[in-house]
């Protein structure tokens, strides 16, 4: 492109092809993220079934730590390979996806306390229900910003999950190992699919232009 | 009467990173070069006179060894923009 000077005609015209130009590109690599937390948690989720199951040793719920290892490890890796473009759309998606972060670690520390002042232990096991409220309410929110159907209705899963695990907890119902498969497999349904149905179509998008 | 159509913005390559840097939140360098299809030099060149003139912001960084720019539009160079359109509006409805 050249610096000329342009009739008025021309400079609308040009206007509107860059904006549409800058348009197309919003959806690619979004779905890395999900795929990153997805795979994470449900590996990690049926990991620790089969642990505690061979081992019969409750040491291993302290495997949930992980989690706490994979945030910094993503932050790390975009920061490595930062966007080229950050649109406002993004800036939304981090937005809500920073609250619901801080969100999930009030919840830690705040139940970790609570059961210590009055159980004096903490299992954390309000947080499988609660996490996978928050990241249901993430992902479907998500889905609305970027008009993306399966994201808007697959946390209904987890929803689901969610609703069953807190009606055992209030009515004293005991916790089984399965909870740890119901939540592997609410994280496949509404990240890892998702994620790769968003990279399907951003690689879709690419070969277009 | 008529506007004056600002310098800065009524040349192609400066209108079009505006345009660019209007709809997006941030952009770096390579994906303006690319999006534009302007030479390095070239780019550098205007992207230097909108920061000059206030209507973007430039952030030099590094990625591993890498350098990194990034720009975006201040509420200098939005309002700059919305009277450019607005100026254009009233030349074209003459």
């Amino acid at each position: 492109m050249e610096e000329k000077r342009l009739t008025e005609k021309e400079s609308l015209e040009l206007i509107t092809q860059m904006i549409h130009s800058s348009k197309q590109n919003m959806e690619v690599g979004n779905g890395n993220q999900f795929l990153y937390w997805g795979y994470c948690t449900a590996g990690l989720s049926i990991a620790l079934f089969v642990l505690i199951t061979l081992t019969h040793s409750f040491i291993w719920t302290w495997g949930w730590m992980f989690l706490f290892g994979v945030w910094p490890l993503i932050a790390y890796k975009k920061r490595q390979k930062p966007a080229a473009v950050v649109t406002y759309t993004d800036k939304v998606i981090n937005q809500v996806w920073r609250v619901l972060g801080w969100m999930f670690a009030f919840t830690f520390i705040t139940s970790g306390v609570i059961e210590i002042l009055l159980y004096r232990q903490a299992d954390f096991i309000i947080m499988l229900p609660l996490s996978l409220l928050y990241c249901g309410l993430g992902v479907s929110i998500t889905g609305i910003i970027i008009q993306e159907r399966w994201m808007i209705y697959s946390p209904i899963v987890a929803f689901v999950f969610c609703i069953y695990m807190l009606t055992m907890l209030i009515h004293d119902e005991s916790v089984t190992l399965l909870w740890y498969l119901y939540f592997g497999l609410s994280f496949v349904i509404m990240m890892i699919i998702p994620g790769h149905i968003l990279n399907h179509k951003a690689k879709q998008a690419c070969s277009k232009n | 009467m008529f506007k004056e159509l600002d310098p800065l913005l009524h040349s192609q390559l400066r209108l079009a990173v505006m345009s660019i840097l209007l709809s997006v939140e941030e952009a770096d360098f390579v994906y303006l070069k690319e999006k534009t299809e302007a030479t390095a030099g070239n780019l550098s060149v205007q992207i230097d006179k909108l920061s000059e003139a206030g209507y973007i912001e430039v952030e030099k960084s590094f990625v591993g060894k890498k350098p990194r720019t990034t720009c975006r539009i201040t509420p200098v160079g939005r309002q700059a923009f919305e009277d450019y359109v607005n100026a254009l509006k009233g030349y074209i409805d003459m």
